[in-house]
């Protein structure tokens, strides 16, 4: 018996057909909508050019672009690899410490430093992924929650980083109509770059595994994964991009203390914010990440900053997680009434 | 020698409370496979209601244990029913739960913390500050009544899981859910009623942390890692694992706190919790963990 055909050739036209199918669904797509949002962010400091006052509303957009530069990187990890860590929160505090004490110590500015931040938080992500990433599901979890306090005992009593006290940074040399500046737009880049490479992620044969790690494990690996390699390095790369904001977030603050970084408040933040935008979709962390700081401020503006924001935090992710696990994203997708422009995936 | 003695002495005593908070934990992952996050903030919660009894009513912390109990029994309940019921019966999303249990916490976190603010509390029943003497050796009077209690409450608890119908139920749905329920087990009350119960040790352990520790609502976070060492160490859902894991690790944490520091006492529950789960991730007692 023969083979009719040439099995190049099958291939050749299984990939034609497979890019048919992708594009003819794609094609819809708004594709200009997260350019145009890009130049509206980096024009937007420009009102600050009539004599400032509007650092509160920079204030504001440059936190919810770190937070979603945070979520989607958490996304990475948590989303698509299906891996919840409740102790991110520990790459947030070594890049602002690394950066934090080149910065006190040489004067070089965190925003320099800060790619270098990631790396290291990368490396030390890797190699505490070896060891947490053996465990799945919940004790996975419960591993991360003691990564955070591990890490929060480390901090307060190192002395060399100030322990509880933390360390005072240099503040930059700018007038304050000027000083928010710099930090907006390095924080502009790191969301822009975040979002960008959990896009590419996503549509990578890299992503694909990682999806199917989140699917089942097992069979991911016999179909021939390496689990535990694309576990650990998911977990460096989500540590990179959450460490960078780390970096630059404190030098913005002007100071670095563990109950900054190491609270489980962040943590949580970054889970919610993946959830409620929709956990495992693009556009889904840096929404949920807008709806959030919104809602958030108006709650501080109504009721004054208190432990309410707590209850307030529990309560919102208690409604998305029984009512609409899936996320605004994920929900509105379900019921094919996503607008087309917060299609990113 | 007698130091070590009296390391050892106060260590056992400090592990009969930790093994009742951890009872509870271990009871419920037992039968509902939730790792309850929302456990050690329920302890906290057990310890303001003794605390407040106290201080209007002058309700010794001991005796206002069962109150607790109940409060939060019915709390559990009132949890089960609201949060819980619906997610329980989809094992898919264990981790969805893990989340829920989360928020929770936060929830009653941020309640307690802007009801009555993050102060440090503490019950002062005159005991709290007393000791017994055996030669050179001193108990603290308010951790040994509180380790004694604890292992009242928890022998009552082997008692009632060996002995009666209910007990049996929630043993059989410990082991096998499916199976108990095709024995005619009403699987959903045995969840319920777990939940309840679990919590309502929970609420008993605060009641006698309450003179031990001082606490406030945040501390919560810190209690969760140190909870999940033990019963990740006796094995997840086996109650004499967590006794004797809450023995061993106090023990050990006691000797690390007098030679090395208080704090690394604290850390050698979360150094512990890891290499446990790196080397032995079924537990002391526990069965090989089958992955859902």
């Amino acid at each position: 018996m023969t083979v009719p055909y040439d099995v190049g050739d099958v291939i050749a036209a299984r990939r034609q057909y497979n890019a048919g199918l992708a594009s003819s669904g794609r094609r819809e797509r708004v594709k200009w909508f997260p350019w145009a949002l890009l130049a509206v962010l980096a024009v937007l400091p420009l009102i600050q050019l009539n004599g400032g006052g509007y650092n509160y509303v920079l204030h504001l957009v440059l936190y919810a672009m770190m937070y979603s530069a945070m979520a989607s990187s958490w996304n990475i990890l948590g989303g698509y690899t299906g891996y919840i860590s409740l102790g991110h929160n520990v790459f947030f505090c070594i890049g602002g410490y690394f950066s934090g004490m080149i910065l006190a110590y040489t004067g070089i500015s965190s925003i320099i430093t800060a790619p270098l931040a990631g790396l290291v938080a990368g490396a030390i992500g890797y190699l505490i992924g070896l060891v947490t990433l053996r465990m799945r599901g919940p004790t996975f979890i419960i591993s991360s929650i003691a990564l955070l306090m591990v890490a929060r005992i480390l901090f307060d009593n190192w002395h060399f980083v100030g322990g509880s006290n933390g360390v005072s940074l240099p503040p930059i040399g700018l007038g304050p109509q000027w000083a928010k500046i710099p930090y907006y737009y390095a924080f502009l880049v790191l969301a822009a770059v975040t979002v960008w490479c959990s896009y590419r992620i996503k549509h990578s044969k890299f992503g694909l595994g990682l999806r199917a790690i989140s699917q089942d494990e097992v069979k991911a690996e016999s179909a021939g994964i390496d689990t535990r390699l694309y576990k650990t390095l998911v977990f460096a790369i989500s540590a990179f991009f959450v460490s960078v904001a780390g970096a630059v977030w404190g030098e913005y603050l002007t100071y670095i203390r563990p109950n900054i970084f190491l609270i489980i408040l962040v943590a949580a933040n970054l889970v919610l914010m993946c959830i409620l935008g929709g956990k495992g979709t693009v556009a889904g962390p840096v929404v949920g990440t807008v709806v959030f700081v919104a809602f958030n401020e108006i709650s501080l503006i109504v009721m004054g900053a208190s432990e309410i924001n707590l209850l307030v935090t529990g309560v919102i992710m208690v409604v998305t997680l029984l009512f609409f696990p899936a996320g605004i994203v994920g929900t509105l997708a379900k019921m094919k009434k996503l607008p087309r422009f917060l299609d990113w995936d | 020698m007698i130091d070590a003695l009296q390391v050892l002495i106060l260590g056992l005593a400090l592990g009969g409370v930790f093994a009742l908070m951890a009872s509870g934990l271990t009871l419920i992952f037992g039968v509902m496979r939730i790792v309850n996050l929302a456990h050690p903030i329920m302890i906290i919660v057990g310890a303001f209601i003794a605390y407040w009894l106290f201080r209007s009513y002058g309700v010794d912390p001991i005796l206002a244990t069962p109150i607790a109990a109940a409060a939060l029994f019915v709390i559990g309940i009132g949890l089960y029913k609201t949060v819980f019921e619906k997610e329980a019966a989809n094992a898919k999303y264990s981790e969805m739960t893990v989340l829920l249990t989360f928020a929770v916490a936060l929830c009653f976190d941020g309640l307690l913390g802007s009801l009555f603010s993050n102060t440090q509390r503490v019950t002062t029943p005159a005991y709290a500050t007393d000791a017994f003497f055996l030669g050179d050796i001193f108990i603290p009077k308010g951790q040994a009544y509180a380790g004694i209690v604890s292992l009242v409450i928890i022998a009552g608890l082997l008692v009632f899981l060996k002995f009666t119908r209910f007990g049996t139920a929630i043993r059989a749905t410990t082991q096998n859910r499916a199976a108990a329920q095709l024995m005619g087990v009403n699987v959903q009350r045995v969840s319920m009623l777990t939940f309840g119960i679990g919590l309502g040790l929970a609420g008993a352990a605060g009641a006698l942390v309450s003179f031990i520790f001082s606490f406030f609502p945040a501390k919560h976070w810190e209690w969760i890692a140190i909870l999940m060492s033990l019963v990740v160490l006796g094995g997840m859902g086996k109650i004499m694992g967590a006794v004797i894991g809450a023995l061993l690790l106090s023990v050990i944490a006691a000797f690390v706190g007098t030679y090395a520091g208080a704090t690394w006492s604290t850390m050698t529950f979360f150094i512990a919790l890891f290499v446990i789960l790196l080397v032995r991730p079924q537990g002391l007692l526990g069965d090989k963990v089958e992955e859902a």
